[in-house]
């Protein structure tokens, strides 16, 4: 019996068992609005299943790649601001390859203009390269991660903005459309290129010491170098997933529209990494990640949104209900309201472990 | 504590090292300025019109950057900023358009959102002890939804109390002649430019002559010790972040008198804008440092860019993004240079 509360106090402690319930409850809630909600069925015509968990779970493909990398920096104690910009120039320079002059290639069609392996490779070579830039800043020159990233989040969208000369491109190259549209062993292929992603982030961190590493780093730089970790080559290394991350989530973005929007590309897309991460309980000041926890953090944001649109609320709304969940989650998880929780149980395996002695 | 401390001389005491940053921003200022004046000078990029357009045109950002970098003082950090001051302008379009109140109860009604909003994330922030960007986002989130709520298209505001204050101006004059003209081109500065001059006023003011702003030194300097030193630091917190509400229900105010509409999507991003302003001003974002004279800077430095390239006339205003973001860096490192020279003296 007292070892029973003992596993259940650790759990409700435990800042992922929050997220895992509140993300239940908003199913349940869905489910009894909708009870054809869980329903998936299959389409022949496209070969993929539908349903509104797989839409769920498609649509928040972005956000889950990106807070696998915004989880590791939060976890050395930062915040990467630039990830959505890095989405759009992702798309800009894809798109930039695709269509290369508009005024050559009047019409979008199923052609590309440079080589597709370019249009693949080159937005996420930029984007990593564009992480490791931010790295620099925070192992080199010792900046603070939210001023050293806010400059590419200033200028990022500015540089996608100009790579395409302002201009809006769309294509049609159908190699490019299944990125984003396409689909594998039944699920669309954002899904498979998310479950991809989160489990080579898995493996990477936790098979190696990489995890460790950096858990320790954003517990104790000092301290952790002088245990001989190089503190400043995991910082580089965990700014360079990131960007890479952002990247292949503006390939994913940009193959959705099949086109380059660099104005609302990725918008706000920090915004919702972060709180992906922050609700799956990784602690902003550094330190324990959990990777499982930010996939259910950014579950939980995109089944709010569908939530709403079943309300038949407008769009734009979904944010103030976003805020209004999202505020009860986190001051759930908020160190005084964990520490009463964990008060309260404790007395009670008090009085019940006392009451076993008598 | 005034009768043991040696009078300083006027001299040593501007040219204390801790002003560095404020004189960079100012240096770089007119550097900028002069160099626009060099290239484009005869297009009349120094004319007084030219410099009070600078005010008129970035009035909002600049109120709203006199709390933000009071926010930023104390260590933290408020992402809400633009959203309240875009539901500041929802509140009065669709008030006076819709409902056909008085602005001034709309306006009322902001403050107390706007007001209200910034104690409840202060409390949250400090009581609960969720991180301010968390919280802010949040406010910010809930913020921009609520503004949807209401409409989600653009409401023109057409009352005659907005056009009178809208439209009024006071013309600059100069005398010649015997008698006071108007200065050709003629300039002249409104409401908006009057506001966020008062506004940048009472932010010295309160910093630098009052308890309550060398407590907000103190708790960005390092919350614990100010905590030791029973200084209200719970109280000192819950109230910037109300100030600051009250500085972004007011830029949202002169947005409204800027643009006069509302809108659910105006102002995205206007908190990161802000927050530039205050750091290339030279506040830190890790507390403790800064000055509302660098502030004003700031903002001038960060709109004298788009000033230039609609000067200059063929550049993308995309360029305009891109020279801030190098701006910023600049600043960085020269705030990394003053920090780390600065320990090394010590």
């Amino acid at each position: 019996m007292a070892k029973k509360n003992f596993v259940l106090s650790g759990l409700m402690q435990s800042k992922v068992t929050w997220a895992v319930i509140a993300e239940l409850l908003i199913l349940m809630v869905c489910f009894m609005i909708r009870p054809d909600f869980f329903s998936i069925s299959y389409q022949p015509s496209t070969g993929m299943l539908y349903g509104s968990l797989i839409d769920i779970i498609n649509r928040s493909a972005e956000i889950t790649i990106i807070s696998m990398g915004m989880t590791l920096v939060i976890a050395l104690g930062g915040t990467d601001l630039s990830v959505g910009a890095l989405v759009a120039v992702a798309g800009a320079i894809a798109l930039k390859f695709l269509r290369w002059d508009v005024l050559t290639y009047t019409t979008p069609g199923d052609y590309t203009v440079c080589p597709y392996i370019l249009v693949l490779t080159i937005p996420l070579i930029v984007c990593a390269l564009m992480g490791l830039f931010n790295g620099f800043l925070v192992a080199k020159g010792g900046i603070q991660p939210i001023i050293a990233t806010l400059i590419l989040m200033v200028c990022g969208r500015g540089v996608a903005q100009i790579l395409t000369d302002g201009k809006q491109f769309t294509t049609g190259y159908s190699p490019f459309r299944i990125i984003g549209q396409g689909s594998f062993l039944y699920l669309p292929m954002p899904i498979i290129i998310t479950i991809v992603v989160v489990i080579a982030v898995a493996l990477f961190t936790r098979k190696t010491a990489f995890g460790a590493f950096v858990e320790s780093v954003g517990v104790n730089p000092s301290a952790s170098r002088l245990s001989g970790i190089k503190a400043d080559k995991i910082i580089l290394i965990v700014f360079l997933i990131t960007g890479l991350l952002s990247g292949i989530a503006g390939l994913i973005y940009s193959s959705r529209i099949m086109s380059n929007d660099s104005n609302n590309a990725g918008l706000n897309f920090e915004m919702d990494a972060i709180l992906a991460v922050v609700i799956g309980g990784t602690n902003m000041s550094g330190g324990k990640f959990s990777l499982a926890g930010t996939v259910v953090g950014s579950l939980i944001i995109r089944t709010i949104v569908t939530f709403v649109y079943y309300f038949g609320i407008v769009a734009e709304a979904t944010m103030a209900f976003k805020a209004l969940i999202i505020a009860v989650v986190i001051i759930l998880q908020s160190e005084p309201v964990r520490k009463y929780f964990a008060k309260r149980s404790r007395v009670r395996e008090a009085v019940l472990i006392s009451g076993g002695e008598r | 504590m005034k009768s043991h401390m040696k009078k300083q001389s006027f001299i040593t005491r501007i040219t204390n090292p801790k002003y560095i940053m404020v004189y960079a921003t100012i240096g770089i200022f007119f550097v900028i300025y002069g160099f626009g004046a060099f290239l484009y000078g005869d297009k009349g990029f120094t004319t007084i019109r030219t410099f009070v357009n600078l005010f008129i045109d970035n009035a909002y950002f600049g109120i709203s950057a006199v709390g933000m970098t009071m926010v930023l003082i104390t260590g933290g950090i408020d992402l809400s900023v633009g959203a309240v001051a875009s539901l500041t302008g929802m509140f009065i379009a669709y008030g006076t358009s819709v409902l056909n109140l008085h602005p001034l109860v709309c306006i009322f009604a902001a403050l107390v959102m706007g007001v209200g909003l910034g104690l409840l994330m202060g409390c949250v922030i400090h009581y609960l002890n969720v991180p301010p960007f968390i919280t802010t986002l949040t406010g910010m989130f809930f913020a921009r939804g609520v503004c949807s709520l209401i409409s989600r298209e653009s409401i023109d505001i057409k009352h005659p109390f907005i056009d009178s204050l809208a439209s009024w101006k006071i013309y600059l004059m100069k005398y010649s002649e015997g008698s006071w003209v108007k200065i050709k081109p003629i300039a002249f500065i409104n409401f908006n430019v009057i506001l966020f001059i008062i506004m940048i006023i009472i932010g010295t003011y309160i910093l630098q002559k009052t308890r309550f702003g060398r407590n907000i030194y103190a708790i960005g300097g390092n919350e614990q010790s100010a905590s030791l030193m029973g200084l209200p630091v719970g109280r000192t917190k819950v109230l910037v972040y109300g100030f600051n509400g009250l500085c972004s229900v007011l830029a949202g105010i002169s947005y409204a008198l800027y643009v006069k509409s509302g809108w659910n999507l105006s102002l995205q991003g206007g908190e990161l804008e802000v927050i530039t302003c205050a750091v290339i001003g030279g506040t830190l974002l890790t507390g403790g440092v800064g000055y509302m004279i660098g502030t004003l800077f700031g903002v001038l430095l960060k709109s004298v860019i788009p000033a230039l390239i609609t000067f200059n006339g063929n550049l993308l205003s995309w360029w305009g993004k891109i020279a801030t973001g190098l701006l910023l860096l600049l600043f960085i490192c020269i705030q990394r240079f003053v920090v780390t020279s600065s320990s090394k003296r010590k």
